[in-house]
């Protein structure tokens, strides 16, 4: 930046700074910095003033600008806060040396905004990647914890387990799920294993297809896959789409399921006598 | 390369222990149809616990052996496959859907008891 | 980084040692288990292809690295006779040996990415890519 004008900003740094802070804060209404405390967003313009001065002195020194960033991040101030005020500091700075500078040429006036740009762009620039690597970092870490919500195994009783779905399905998803399906089956012996779709919004053929896959999957491991949670909307989508899902067992509820499930393992659910409260047994005890 | 096939009552029990190569695979698919014509046997369990790979080729022989054993009055039961080799057999469009499977061995020998009563 | 190597497919035997290579090279990529099973079984389709209808080829491995991901390529390469309809052997169930005709849309959805190219007379290459998930 060339000597002139660096003083000019330099020397008047506090006029700057309070014209940016009054523009700032006329521009806060109906934002939703709103919800913010006056004293803490005025001190927070404040060190944001003093950061962009510094970084005249300083060009390289980045790192309490950085430190800066990662507070407004943390505390989730928008990224607008920082394109907004960036812009009103430029067009404020701009402003003010002009009515300095006594004449005002055209050259003049161009090499005036660029300078001022020079200035502040980098400082724009690395905070949006703050914010964008910020948001990456935040969103590669829902997905990993998407992925491990992604397909629960629940073994309920020796030789048969359920997997319940919930949430979109896409190829990505399915194949993981099958993974998990399959290599569950093996841990737990089960020979039965109840999916359970009545978390699964949308039932399209992409998404039958892969249910299909994994039905036939886990009949070639030696286990029976029985669907349940077919939901009338659901079944009346997997009808009109010409899914055939003839080929393996499927049932409205869970607990119909169940019900077949025990039925395959030879297994049924037998009240005991003492627990009974059957009508006529309670007519009969009173004879 | 010859795979053993044992005699257990009326059962023979297979487990393939090996990396199938096509000669392999071809000689067994003879080796039992003999032995199930020769010992009478009414029911086959085929292992295949320790097979990691099972391409279109090995997947027809053994689709095949279900069926030509049917014929010759022996059900078989495969059992063991692993999900790594059932995820791979659905990829490549190979169903198998006309072939019994299991567990196990165990189950597998449950499961002829219980369709050769049917 | 790039490795490259191949196995010759002459024999039939030579089908078992190309995929086992595979299944290896896979390994040491960090592919996990079904993935693994994915390439390996990929690799005995395209050399058995190889050994039935051309008789002689190769099948040669590649460790590919792009800026955010790696990958195994696996290209199958012969001089036989070539495929006449394109088409119609990527069609599921089609066969002109009596096999299942599961084998080269089965290469295409075992692996992410897959490519045939083949000219009557001349021989056919198969291309298949699989990324580290
Ligand atoms: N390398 C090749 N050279 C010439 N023809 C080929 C080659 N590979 C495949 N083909 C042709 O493409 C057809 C389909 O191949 P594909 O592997 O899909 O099925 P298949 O080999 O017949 O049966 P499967 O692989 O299921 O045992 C083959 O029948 C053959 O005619
Ligand atoms: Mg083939």
């Amino acid at each position: 930046m060339p000597e002139v004008l660096r003083r000019i900003v330099l020397e008047h740094s506090d006029e700057v700074a309070a014209k940016w802070l009054k523009e700032i804060a006329e521009k806060r209404k109906g934002d939703y910095t709103s919800s913010i405390s006056t004293e803490l967003y005025e001190s927070t313009n404040r060190e944001f003033v003093n950061n962009i001065f510094a970084s005249i002195d300083h060009p390289d020194e980045i790192a309490k600008l950085d430190a800066f960033a990662e507070r407004i991040i943390n505390l989730g101030w928008p990224l607008s806060y920082i394109t907004d005020g960036l812009q009103s500091f430029r067009r404020v700075t701009i402003d003010f040396i002009l009515t300095e500078s006594s004449s005002v040429e055209t050259v003049e006036f161009s090499k005036i905004l660029t300078v001022v740009d020079d200035w502040v762009e980098p400082i724009i620039k690395q905070l949006v990647n703050q914010y964008s690597g910020n948001w990456e970092h935040t969103v590669s870490l829902q997905r990993l914890a998407l992925q491990e919500l992604s397909a629960p195994l629940i073994p309920v009783m020796e030789n048969i387990t359920i997997m319940p779905l919930i949430g979109t399905i896409d190829t990505e998803r399915a194949k993981q799920i099958m993974e998990n399906l399959l290599e569950g089956v093996m841990k737990h012996n089960s020979e039965v294993v109840l999916m359970d779709i009545t978390g699964v919004p949308v039932v399209d053929t992409m998404v039958a297809h892969h249910i299909i896959q994994a039905a036939e999957a886990v009949r070639l491991i030696g286990a029976t896959c029985i669907l349940v949670g077919i939901r009338p909307e659901i079944a009346q989508t997997i009808v009109n789409l010409g899914i055939d899902l003839s080929n393996f067992p499927t049932k409205s509820s869970l607990r119909k399921g169940f019900q077949s499930a025990l039925e395959i393992t030879n297994r049924e659910i037998v009240n005991l006598d003492n627990s009974t409260n059957d009508m006529t047994d309670i007519l009969d005890s009173l004879k | 390369m010859r795979i053993p096939i044992l005699k257990l009552h009326n059962y023979l029990l297979v487990s393939i222990q090996v990396d199938l190569d096509d000669q392999t695979a071809i000689r067994f698919q003879e080796d039992l149809l003999d032995k199930i014509h020769k010992s009478g046997a009414t029911g086959v369990v085929i292992d295949l616990t320790s097979v990691d790979i099972i391409d279109s080729f090995i997947a027809k022989v053994l689709g095949d052996v279900v069926t030509m054993s049917d014929l010759m009055g022996a059900k078989v039961v495969l059992t063991g496959i692993q999900p790594a080799v059932a995820m791979t057999l659905i990829d490549l469009g190979v169903h198998m859907q006309n072939v019994p499977t299991a567990l196990n061995l165990e189950q597998g020998l449950i499961k002829l008891r219980q369709e050769l009563e049917e | 980084m790039e490795i490259k190597s191949c196995v010759k497919i002459r024999k039939e035997w030579d089908i078992v040692s190309a995929r086992q290579m595979g299944r290896e090279m896979a390994k040491e990529l960090g592919f996990g288990t079904v993935d693994q099973a994915r390439i390996a079984t990929a690799i005995s389709e395209l050399a058995r292809n190889i050994y039935l209808y051309a008789e002689d080829g190769q099948i040669d491995y590649e460790v590919i690295t792009e800026v955010n991901r790696r990958g195994i390529k696996i290209t199958a390469h012969d001089n036989g006779p070539g495929i006449e309809d394109l088409g119609r052997v990527m069609e599921d169930g089609y066969s002109t040996s009596g096999g299942l005709g599961a084998g080269l849309p089965g290469v295409k959805r075992l692996m992410n990415h897959f490519d045939l190219q083949s000219e009557p007379g001349k021989g056919t290459t198969v291309t298949a890519i699989k990324w580290v998930r």
